[in-house]
């Protein structure tokens, strides 16, 4: 960490010590989200600051007593620092997107936005954050994890070409960029399993209270490619770019006029060939041959059903 | 040799209690740092300190001294200080519960100065949702957002066209997984919205701060969305394992059949961006109205055909 980032932690360091004598170091490092060794390191640093002089000022006095922390004579510091723009627009994007999504669970964070808002000099309008709204199943299905019911969800799965039952304890809901996830165990798999929530189809609360209980630390819902996954390259026009954001991609090669050969590994080839139709001859497969005859293919079905009419 | 931090925490502690400004002379005399024998280079470390506690936020004015070519320094202390923000301890646990949740880099340090004099947390039951944040860079933005400066930056469209914009920059709004900035772009003296990751270059400052006013019928959401589009009623033929999605979109079976296949109706769909939706169902929908639809999905079914070949 830059000697810049030590500073700005420690200028608010003190103050908020100031208001907390006492305090413990793994309290404190909670606080500034640090390694309680980078707090004492700190604390180690103050305890050489302040300025001693004969109009006034001093040395800070750095007392640790089994980890309780004591801060005295550093009035000079006794407030904050103001928030930089940046961190201002950080923090108010960050607290309104969680607003957005557990707003009714935590009624104090909507009325906290405001007032961070007018401390930092940010108007509503200056900040703001779209698109979080969750599904309309959202209501029942965290009642469902806050009660510990099992659900039925009649779920589409990417590599499924229609919906299939799925039976589940869930264990939690999450959301990653503002698309929904529900957790939990799936009864058939016998395994922790991730939902898309835009793709469950239909879903069920049963009477039936959970029986295997939520892990400790539930992992992020996100792909991790494994040995078995496909390795796919796509050449895409500058009009197919879109497809960058679509997928989680390896590489990025910029070609001509725009356009990109993206290299990404998929565990679900047949939805990489759907994507690759949706963008209507704006991307094509350069590997592997297989899928690209599945693109080719899946048009061709789709194009047969003109021919009929 | 002292610590760097501990001379940055000093020099802030120096230009705060100093009721007019200080010399780097009479800085070198309250702090004891800048005596090297080589003036120059004592001047440089000033310098560099001094830009760094700016980069920090840190308010340094620099003033002319009285009777003399040289400039002084202080930091005006309510420009540094945060005022004591209003927080009930259920809104600090709220805020903190967010910042958690997202784990934002930065945004405990904001959260730490804002709630420093603050009640403690109150105890609050775990969420049942989980939140997270692809990470926006807003910080070469926030400054002028909220100084309102404007703002110059390279950029490349979704199409790919690269091109250097200037715009009074009002908004950073966050959709979905991008962030973006909303302000009006001097060429097209129109509102835009551009994604901050398309920027290929990062924005600078250009003219004087407080050059525009933000509009007070701001509307973020459209100018993210991009402009209202007239949207058609279409008709699609439904195989069996596209129809949950078909009624996710809205549509609505209208009791009539083609070919054995439900006939559903969706209104309001924008016929360039939802093209490549229907496209994405493949072999399992047929569009039958309206005709423009109907030949501009067969004409990128063949497209689809003859990239693949």
């Amino acid at each position: 960490m830059s000697a810049t980032a030590d500073v700005a932690r420690m200028l608010t360091l003190v103050p908020w010590l100031l208001e907390r004598p006492g305090a413990s170091i793994d309290e404190i490092a909670e606080t500034f989200a640090v390694a309680p060794d980078t707090i004492r390191a700190d604390l180690a640093h103050l305890d050489f600051c302040g300025l001693p002089g004969l109009g006034g000022g001093d040395l800070f006095e750095v007392t640790t007593v089994a980890d309780r922390v004591v801060v005295r004579m550093a009035e000079e510091l006794k407030r904050p620092l103001r928030p930089t723009a940046g961190e201002a627009l950080r923090l108010v994007l960050t607290v309104d997107a969680v607003a957005e999504v557990l707003g009714d669970e935590l009624p104090a964070l909507r009325s906290a936005i405001g007032k961070v808002r007018a401390a930092v000099g940010l108007p509503e309008q200056a900040a703001d954050v779209l698109g979080t709204e969750g599904p309309a199943s959202l209501a029942s299905l965290r009642a469902a994890v806050a009660t510990g019911r099992q659900v039925r969800l009649r779920y589409q799965g990417r590599a499924d070409t229609a919906p299939m039952p799925r039976d589940l304890d869930p264990w939690g809901l999450h959301v990653v960029d503002g698309t929904w996830y529900l957790q939990g165990h799936d009864h058939a798999a016998d395994d922790h399993r991730i939902f898309r929530l835009d793709r469950v189809v239909a879903f069920e609360i049963t009477d039936e209270p959970t029986r295997t209980p939520r892990p400790a630390d539930l992992a992020t819902p996100r792909y991790v490619p494994g040995p078995d996954d496909t390795a796919v390259v796509l050449e895409v026009d500058a009009r197919g770019r879109w497809l960058e954001d679509a997928l989680t991609v390896d590489e990025v090669r910029a070609t001509d006029a725009g356009g990109a050969r993206l290299s990404f590994r998929t565990d679900a080839p047949a939805w990489v060939a759907r994507l690759v139709l949706m963008a209507g001859g704006d991307a094509r497969v350069l590997t592997p041959d297989g899928l690209r005859e599945q693109v080719s293919a899946l048009a061709q079905r789709a194009r047969e059903r003109y021919g009929r009419v | 040799m002292t610590a760097k931090v501990e001379r940055l925490v000093n020099l802030t502690v120096a230009l705060l209690e100093t009721n007019q400004p200080m010399s780097l002379a009479e800085l070198k005399r309250r702090t004891g740092y800048y005596d090297q024998a080589d003036q120059r280079a004592a001047r440089r470390m000033f310098e560099r300190d001094k830009d760094e506690l700016r980069r920090l936020g840190v308010p340094i004015a620099t003033l002319p001294l009285p009777f003399s070519d040289e400039v002084g320094y202080r930091v005006v202390r309510r420009e540094y200080e945060l005022p004591d923000v209003d927080l009930t301890a259920e809104e600090v646990a709220a805020l903190a519960l967010a910042v958690r949740l997202t784990g934002g880099e930065g945004t405990p340090l904001a959260l730490a100065k804002l709630a420093a004099r603050a009640p403690d947390p109150a105890e609050l039951p775990e969420p049942t949702t989980r939140v997270e944040l692809a990470d926006q860079a807003v910080g070469a933005v926030a400054d002028a957002i909220l100084d309102r400066t404007a703002v110059r930056f390279a950029y490349r469209t979704a199409a790919g066209v690269a091109g250097v914009r200037t715009i009074d920059p009002y908004a950073v709004v966050r959709r979905r997984t991008a962030g973006y900035l909303v302000g009006r772009d001097h060429d097209r003296d129109a509102l835009r919205a551009f994604r901050l990751d398309r920027m290929t270059e990062l924005p600078v400052a250009v003219g004087e701060a407080a050059a525009f006013e933000r509009p007070s019928d701001l509307d973020v959401a459209a100018a993210v969305q991009g402009p209202e589009v007239d949207g058609v009623e279409v008709e699609l033929a439904v195989a069996p394992a596209a129809r949950w999605a078909v009624e996710s979109r809205g549509g609505q079976d209208t009791g009539r059949t083609h070919e054995g296949e439900p006939v559903m109706v969706l209104a309001e769909l924008d016929p360039d961006r939802d093209r490549s939706w229907i496209l994405g169902l493949g072999a399992d929908v047929t569009v039958l109205v309206p005709a423009s639809l109907r030949e501009a999905v067969m004409a990128s079914l063949d497209a689809v055909t003859e990239a693949a070949q």
